[in-house]
């Protein structure tokens, strides 16, 4: 098989990789840009937690390919918070008990974000409807729920 | 000084790990790396009871990027693992008791490769029955899963007179209960890395057990336990699904091998084939009370289903018979519980321990009871709730922190609100 090369905008910086077509942008991530906030849950798109912010919208990096981040914007939780300044969502998801294993959180997080980057002030239909495809088995979601508005209150 | 002046128990504090996780910086066991690791990957059964007639992994082996196959003969300690009663191994020898035993190993320079190598072993089997349910388990001419009985635990539980206390009750209900299988689906598949130096083996694994896989893994390489490191890393989700061994004696096998770091990270669907379930349980209930709604007695027969192995059936088993009259006054009970062992997935610890499934049960007959006396369900509940000085059916008498009244007073508040 032969490489391709997929040029994209990781965290703020531009970067070229040279890669196999088939390889999983979660893989991707984890292996050859040392992302593992990125998480394999499922590998089939259902639990949320590879979730990265792909021009503003969130995404499941498992079940997408290498070649199809070409010219992106790719946000993940390595890239949220700013100059060692926590994310109001990175806050208020510590302050409202919304972390317990961790391992859905950064999924969790930037499905929040990408909400509050289009809609500032969601009702709690709305944050539901914008986590549902991240799985929690800790906390009950009540926690996250609540973090989120917190955040909005801020 | 008052309940409220301590600065820790009462108050909402931050977790320690809190700040790692939301920073994405906190390591779970596949996020480790360590210099020349290999991965490692296990052949399993696809069939749920068999011998096995031929197996060949000489094209994997073949496959350039393969360090090593092994398999139960390339054990140096004891092929049995198993928290209480040691009766898994570690790599079948004999027979296959379940889908997803484990076959033989392999460890290779990518996660791709392992794949490519699983792929090209080859295996025939001799199929025997399968057994999936307990009543085939319990048949006398049914294939026997473990040495000569499928019965893997049985427990009795009685006090009080039964049968004379049920002749003087006004009410009896008998109604059956059955509960299914669930898996934890804990977020995060289980997985591990290894290292074999300076004659160490170090294990850093998802788990919830690190003292149990130490002698599980010391046990399987013939090692001294201080020759065995087990370190639990952040670990995404358990709920009593990662106290058994999943990953941790595979990869320690192949790192003491080959003398390299190896890692193994579970498929979501590997994790769910093997690691162990909620005991799926049967009870046959009766339930006789005076027209006052004083429960007088309890007669229950129970079986449950532990799979291939035992786990923590054992430990299941006597909390499900414990608990099986709920938190209430029963001056008279006789329990019986039998587990067997089948086919099917491996039942172990799931939150609980046997007891939400009981619940089922005594639940299911108070509400019997409350609608054949014409009560409501909450006063009959109420009525013969547990208190400070009641003395259960083994004997213990409740001494303090008994808040069962209060919690479901509290719970009935709160329906009236919602419903």
């Amino acid at each position: 098989m032969e490489k391709i090369r997929v040029s994209f905008n990781l965290n703020n910086e531009d970067v070229t990789i040279e890669t196999f077509p088939n390889k999983r942008v979660v893989d991707m991530l984890r292996e050859d840009f040392g992302c593992t906030s990125v998480k394999e849950g499922c590998g089939e798109g259902e639990c949320g937690a590879c979730t990265v912010i792909r021009n503003g919208e969130p995404v499941t990096s498992c079940t997408m390919l290498a070649g199809q981040v070409a010219g992106d914007r790719i946000v993940t939780l390595e890239g949220l918070s700013k100059n060692g300044e926590l994310d109001i969502l990175q806050k208020t998801f510590m302050e409202a008990g919304a972390v317990q294993c961790g391992f859905c959180t950064p999924g969790m997080i930037l499905s929040a974000k990408a909400l509050l980057m289009k809609n500032p002030h969601p009702t709690r239909e709305e944050i539901r409807r914008a986590l549902s495809g991240n799985l929690c088995r800790c906390t009950g979601y009540t926690k996250i729920i609540k973090a989120v508005e917190m955040a909005i209150e801020e | 000084m008052s309940d409220r002046d301590f600065t820790v128990i009462g108050q909402s504090v931050i977790r320690k790990e809190a700040l790692s996780k939301v920073l994405g910086e906190a390591k779970f066991a596949a996020d480790y790396k360590f210099d020349g690791m290999l991965y490692g990957g296990v052949f399993r059964s696809t069939v749920p009871h068999a011998a096995i007639k031929r197996f060949d992994a000489s094209k994997a082996l073949a496959l350039p990027g393969v360090a090593c196959v092994l398999t139960a003969k390339d054990i140096p300690g004891k092929n049995k693992t198993g928290i209480i009663i040691k009766d898994e191994p570690c790599l079948v020898d004999d027979k296959v008791r379940r889908v997803g035993d484990a076959i033989a190993l392999v460890a290779a320079d990518t996660p791709e490769r392992v794949h490519e190598a699983l792929d090209l072993m080859e295996i025939e089997y001799d199929l025997l029955e399968p057994i999936f349910t307990i009543e085939r388990a319990l048949e006398e001419d049914s294939p026997k899963i473990h040495g000569t009985t499928n019965i893997h635990a049985k427990k009795h539980l009685e006090c009080g007179d039964v049968d004379a206390a049920f002749a003087k009750c006004d009410v009896i209900v008998e109604n059956t209960y059955s509960t299914q299988m669930l898996s934890h689906m804990f977020i995060e598949p289980d997985a591990g890395v290894a290292t074999y130096k300076d004659k160490i083996i170090t294990v850093y694994a998802s788990t919830q057990n690190p003292h149990y896989d130490r002698s599980d893994v010391a046990g399987v390489l013939g090692l001294p336990s201080n020759r065995v490191r087990i370190v639990q890393v952040t670990t995404g989700g358990g709920f009593g699904g990662k106290l058994d061994i999943s990953v941790q004696c595979h990869i320690a096998l192949l790192a003491y091998h080959i003398g390299k770091p190896v890692k193994m990270v579970r498929s979501r669907t590997e994790s769910t084939i093997v690691s162990a379930k909620r005991h799926p349980m049967t009870m046959r209930a009766k339930t006789g009370a005076t027209k006052d709604g004083k429960i007088q007695a309890v007669e229950v027969f129970m079986t449950g289903d532990t799979g291939a192995y035992a786990s923590y059936g054992p430990a299941v088993i006597t909390r499900a018979v414990v608990h099986c009259m709920g938190p209430y006054e029963v001056p008279n009970v006789r329990v019986d519980a039998v587990f067997v062992y089948t086919n099917n997935p491996m039942s172990g610890a799931m939150r609980g321990f046997g007891v939400p499934q009981a619940a089922y049960c005594h639940e299911g007959q108070m509400n019997a009871i409350a609608k054949e006396l014409k009560m409501d369900p909450i006063e009959l509940r109420l009525l013969n709730a547990h208190r400070i000085g009641t003395t259960i059916a083994t004997g213990q008498v409740l001494t303090d922190s008994v808040g069962f009244k209060e919690t479901l007073l509290a719970a009935a508040a709160k329906a009236k609100e919602v419903m």
